[in-house]
């Protein structure tokens, strides 16, 4: 038989004033298991968590009830408490008698007081079965994993690096960099992205602890929290990183010319290459698929040039697995391709282009080195229409959400094309301007007033070829007539969309996507760089349209959470979380398919049946993954499972004590 | 427990998640809204932990009426055990219904931490209504024909 | 279907001879000429035994639950019902497919055994309402098939939930009066639960009052517990087999409550027959965003 010690709070008069302390504690007496009762002005005072540990050691109490405020609000206290006094922490139960009683039935002090003494009675049925319960520690592996290195990643790496932790960065392209690197100037202020950004680069490849691991990608996560273990692929470069000076002397002399990934195919590169002139590493690849070498065996010239023999044919992709306590996905977003849509002439008409393609062209390091020429036949545009909300905020497009940045771009290529082409016309249809950042709206209202860029409500319903002309139809929804305009170069703002390879990444790391692979955030309000996976967080525009402020807010974000995390040896895991019953748990997976954190799965255990030895599957939980929700044992119908604390026996317990 | 008609006031279970109906009830509290004391409120950390047996439990040991209440949907602290929860009791009040529980008797209510006005209006109206019914004995381990 | 009982006992014994499978689970005719009753056959010349006729109503597949431990494999015969309780086993993760060796058959509906001993022989014997109500009288899901698989019974368009809805109609204390009526008589014998394919626990709860669950106490109060819990247990993977109603002694319409849940998992969570479809998700192991909203 337990010994239950009940003990009551008058909260000063907050409680004293309704319910009857006394005759609860008294009350209290009466119920299965409680030996010892009392009654006390502030229970949470020290003297009155004096008066528990002493009346444990006296009364030799093995269970605690203290009845005062919520849970919520002392249960921490009261537990620490109890530990004092020698017993487990989990051993105390609270009733609510303050929040849920003597405050709300203020009016009624004989009710409240019934109510109390229900309340105590519950908690007395629940912590007689109260089981002792321990925080378990696993250990935390200090090295963090980013998996992108765009500016988000590049951030998220060097916060971390900074605070002395060992971060490898994995990108998929030859070079980190990413979208970024792509950008001529950043919104509002106009600055150069590639200022702001290769500092970074150079920085982050320079770190003593940051790895970089470019043209690499994640094959496979295993592990939990502390504890992942990252299959990364090397892919084959087929230059030494080791003994490649950089030189470029074999990009010069590869006869092999190709679309260049990085100019969006405005301009070419060759077949050993480095995809910009300030890539980190600054160390070309064979891209096998084109090289010549690769395809017929012949011309080897790269080989034969570089001065010291880094060229190696025979390299192969190579797999190496670590050991991460965290990881940090930052693989970004890629751009709708519209040529799928086909509207407005996209991927017909040379001149009708993308933001990014006109990134580039007003860069001057692009394929034009910064004058704006039209594709078609590289003439200096004069009239320049762009679109926005191109796919996005339109559900027939499959994509419903907003892509944030479009807005602000379209101002800023309006901005520049009147910076550089000085009697250019700029005309912009919108369905409405989103301008919510700080100098955003300051930025588009001089757009418009001293840049003269015309703003068009309304959407662009067909555009054809006229001569070297495009005419762009339209229609003026505030004006309400339709709009014609020849145009010579039209910009799509085309939407914001996932990396192609996110859902794959997502079921490797186990983190949840939503219907345009967008990577959720455990808690939209409250945990929104942390995923539903404990220690893997996300960064940047993968969690969602995204601008460069945002992005690295966000990394900074997940790097402090990485770096929370890793500045411990060891976590400790909270004890409420289910267990298995494994003689009982027939393996029907029911669980697995609930549970939101990926914490159970099916494991083989063998046993004897009849005689022979057999083998069957059951659940099993993960306590380092197991957040102690409890929906898996509502699925388990034989209740095998059962949660901790919080178990089918205990709150029947409180069921039955209540109505007896 | 045997039913006294005279001296008998209704007797609510509410199951309340941790996160937001519990803590929207103790907003209650601090806000000092008042509602009638015929409710007794049991934590669990998730509605999806509420077993809809534990609701049979309750109503074989004599409670008048249940409350099933957590996050709304989307705000569930563990992201979507609510959603389980909402079909499990969709399925689960039909049932009650079918069998001849009078649908008030059961109910189901998202209730956020910030609700303390709710909270109050939801006990304060199943109240009046199982007041109005009388007490349950349907299902009950004693007194179980009506 | 006397032809067809050669084939089966052919190719039983093929199966055993060839070691395809130790044992093959199949029908041999009971005591009364209107009975049939599930047979065990491990020797090819057993296999005579064997019969297929319009009595062969026992659902085979939960059989297969006693000997999923044994080595190598186990044949048995499958009508609609059957097929889709062992679809359920498998989804249940119950059975290794690998493990069995189903051999289909078209089902032209059973005949009511207690209507048969009623009328006697010779006069034209109604079959089962749930034959009558099947709309999958054929297997779904077999290594081979024994004749032609072609439906060979009348297919009602769709489920008949008039019982259901009769009920429905009712006030609560009419409904309520109902429900005690037929669960006053339950001796709670489990026998229901023991041939249920969707009851495919390794231990019940209401063997284990350890549980916290079950009361050994034998009252109406309990009986309502155990009939509304093994309804919730068995939502989304009853097939419909009506096999519960056939074991009940004291012939509890037990199906009244199976057929309510699945009739709202329908219109609730949309269209699911439990049992078709092997990869399926059960529909209360899962939910929608846009599942209906009555909790307000």
């Amino acid at each position: 038989m337990k010994r239950v010690g009940v003990f009551v709070c008058h909260c000063g008069t907050n409680i004293g004033a309704v319910v009857d302390c006394p005759q609860v504690a008294e009350k209290a007496m009466d119920f299965p298991g409680v030996v010892y009762s009392v009654d006390y002005k502030y229970m949470c005072s020290e003297p009155g968590q004096e008066m528990i540990k002493k009346a444990v050691q006296e009364h030799r109490l093995d269970r605690v009830v203290v009845a005062s405020c919520s849970p919520r609000m002392h249960e921490r206290t009261f537990q620490r408490c109890v530990e004092g006094a020698g017993l487990n922490s989990y051993f105390v139960e609270m009733a609510n008698i303050r929040e849920h009683c003597s405050w709300v039935h203020a009016g009624e002090p004989e009710k409240a007081t019934e109510k109390a003494m229900d309340l105590v009675k519950m908690a007395v049925a629940k912590v007689v079965k109260n089981k002792p319960l321990q925080k378990a520690t696993i250990p935390v592996t200090d090295r963090a994993l980013v998996i992108g290195g765009g500016i988000a990643g590049i951030q998220a790496a060097l916060d971390i690096a900074n605070a002395g932790h060992v971060v490898d960065i994995v990108e998929k392209e030859p070079s980190i960099g990413g979208k970024m690197a792509q950008i001529d100037k950043t919104f509002p202020t106009l600055d150069c992205s590639a200022c702001i950004l290769t500092p970074k680069m150079v920085e982050a490849a320079s770190h003593p602890n940051i790895n970089l691991l470019t043209y690499s990608e994640v094959e496979k996560v295993e592990g939990f929290v502390g504890n992942f273990d990252v299959t990364i692929k090397k892919k084959a470069r087929s230059v030494n990183m080791d003994v490649c000076t950089g030189c470029g002397l074999c990009m010069e002399k590869c006869p092999k010319k190709v679309d260049s990934e990085f100019e969006l195919k405005m301009s070419k590169r060759r077949a050993i290459y480095t995809p910009f002139p300030q890539a980190i590493p600054n160390k070309p690849v064979i891209d096998r698929e084109n090289c010549t070498y690769f395809n017929t065996g012949k011309c080897g010239i790269c080989s034969k040039v570089c001065p010291a023999g880094a060229v190696d044919y025979t390299q192969e992709d190579e797999y190496l697995t670590r050991r991460y306590g965290a990881i940090v996905v930052a693989i970004g977003f890629e751009l709708f391709d519209y040529s799928v849509i086909g509207e407005y002439g996209y991927g017909k008409y040379p001149d009708v282009i993308t933001g990014l393609h006109f990134e580039r062209l007003v860069n001057a390091s692009g394929p034009t080195l910064g004058k704006i020429k039209r594709p078609s036949d590289h003439k200096e545009p004069k009239n320049v229409v762009f679109i926005k909300c191109v796919g996005s905020r339109d559900p027939a497009k499959g994509k419903s959400y907003c892509s944030k940045a479009c807005c602000m771009y379209t101002a800023k290529h309006a901005t520049l094309v009147r910076e550089k082409i000085k009697d250019s016309n700029i005309y912009i249809f919108y369905m409405d301007v989103r301008t919510p950042g700080k100098g955003y709206d300051e930025f588009y209202n001089r757009t418009r007033e001293q840049y003269g860029a015309n703003y068009i409500r309304g959407r662009v319903s067909k555009i054809y070829q006229q001569g070297e002309r495009l005419i762009v139809r339209g229609e003026d929804t505030l004006l309400g007539r339709p709009v014609e305009i020849e145009a010579d170069l039209v910009v799509l703002a085309t939407a914001m969309v996932a990396q192609p390879g996110a859902g794959q990444l997502a079921q490797k790391l186990g983190i949840g996507y939503d219907k345009d692979h967008f990577y959720t955030e455990a808690h939209p309000k409250l945990a929104p760089v942390e995923t539903h996976t404990q220690g893997v967080y996300l960064a940047g525009a993968c969690q969602g349209p995204k601008d460069i402020p945002e992005s690295v807010a966000q990394a900074s974000a997940a790097a402090a959470k990485v770096c929370g995390l890793l500045s411990k040896r060891e976590m400790l895991t909270e004890p409420i979380v289910s267990e298995v019953n494994e003689s009982i748990c027939a393996g029907c997976g029911m669980c697995v398919a609930i549970c939101p954190y990926k914490a159970i799965e099916l494991k083989t255990i063998s046993e004897r049946i009849q005689g022979q030895t057999v083998e069957r599957q059951v659940a099993s939980v993960n306590g380092g993954l197991c957040q102690g929700c409890g929906a898996c044992t509502v699925a388990c119908r034989s209740a095998a499972l059962n949660l901790k604390h919080f178990t089918d026996q205990q709150i029947l317990a409180e069921v039955n004590a209540l109505c007896l | 427990m045997s039913v006294n008609e005279v001296t008998w006031q209704p007797k609510i279970l509410v199951f309340a998640c941790n996160w937001c109906t519990y803590a929207g009830a103790d907003l209650t509290g601090l806000s000092r809204l008042q509602y009638p004391a015929t409710v007794r409120i049991l934590r669990v950390p998730c509605s999806g932990r509420i077993n809809p047996q534990f609701v049979l439990k309750a109503f074989q040991k004599g409670v008048d009426a249940v409350l099933v209440a957590g996050c709304h949907p989307g705000d569930c602290h563990y992201t979507t055990g609510n959603y389980f929860t909402r079909r499990r009791f969709l399925i689960m009040r039909r049932l009650m219904e079918y069998v001849g529980l009078e649908p008030e008797r059961l109910q189901a209510r998202w209730i956020s931490a910030a609700e303390a006005p709710k909270f109050q209006q939801v006990i304060t109206e199943i109240s009046e209504q199982i007041r109005a019914l009388g007490p349950n004995r349907k299902l009950r381990d004693e007194e179980w024909k009506i | 279907m006397e032809d067809l009982t050669l084939v089966l006992r052919r190719t039983a014994k093929e199966i055993l001879e060839k070691g395809e499978a130790q044992m093959v689970i199949g029908w041999e005719k009971g005591a009364f000429w209107y009975s049939s009753t599930s047979a065990f056959i491990s020797k090819p010349e057993d296999t005579e035994r064997l019969i297929w006729d319009e009595y062969c109503v026992n659902n085979l597949a939960k059989y297969l639950l006693d000997y999923r431990h044994k080595e190598g494999k186990v044949a048995v015969f499958v009508k609609g019902c059957d097929s889709r309780a062992l679809n359920v086993l498998l989804q249940d993760k119950q059975l290794k497919r690998e493990k069995i060796l189903i051999i289909g058959l078209a089902c032209p509906g059973m005949k009511d055994e207690v209507e048969a001993r009623k009328l006697g022989r010779g006069s034209s014997i109604p079959l089962y309402k749930k034959c009558r109500e099947c709309r999958y009288p054929n297997a779904l899901n077999y290594d081979f098939f024994i004749g032609e698989d072609k439906v060979i019974k009348e297919i009602p368009a769709q489920d008949d939930f008039s019982e259901v809805q009769a009920l429905e109609s009712l006030s609560p204390d009419e409904k309520y009066n109902k429900f005690v009526a037929n669960y006053e008589r339950c001796l709670r014998c489990y026998a229901c639960r023991n041939i249920c394919p969707a009851c495919n626990c390794r231990e019940c709860i209401f063997d284990r009052t350890a549980s916290g669950w079950s009361s050994k106490a034998n009252n109406v109060s309990e009986n309502m517990f155990f009939a509304l819990t093994r309804a919730l247990h068995v939502a989304g993977r009853c097939v419909g087999c009506g096999e519960c109603e056939r074991a009940c002694p004291v012939n509890i319409p037990i199906m009244l409550l199976n057929k309510k849940i699945i009739q709202d998992i329908n219109a609730l969570f949309g269209e699911y027959e439990a049992g078709t479809d092997v990869t399926a998700k059960l529909p209360l192991g899962g939910f929608e965003f846009t599942d209906p909203e009555e909790f307000m």
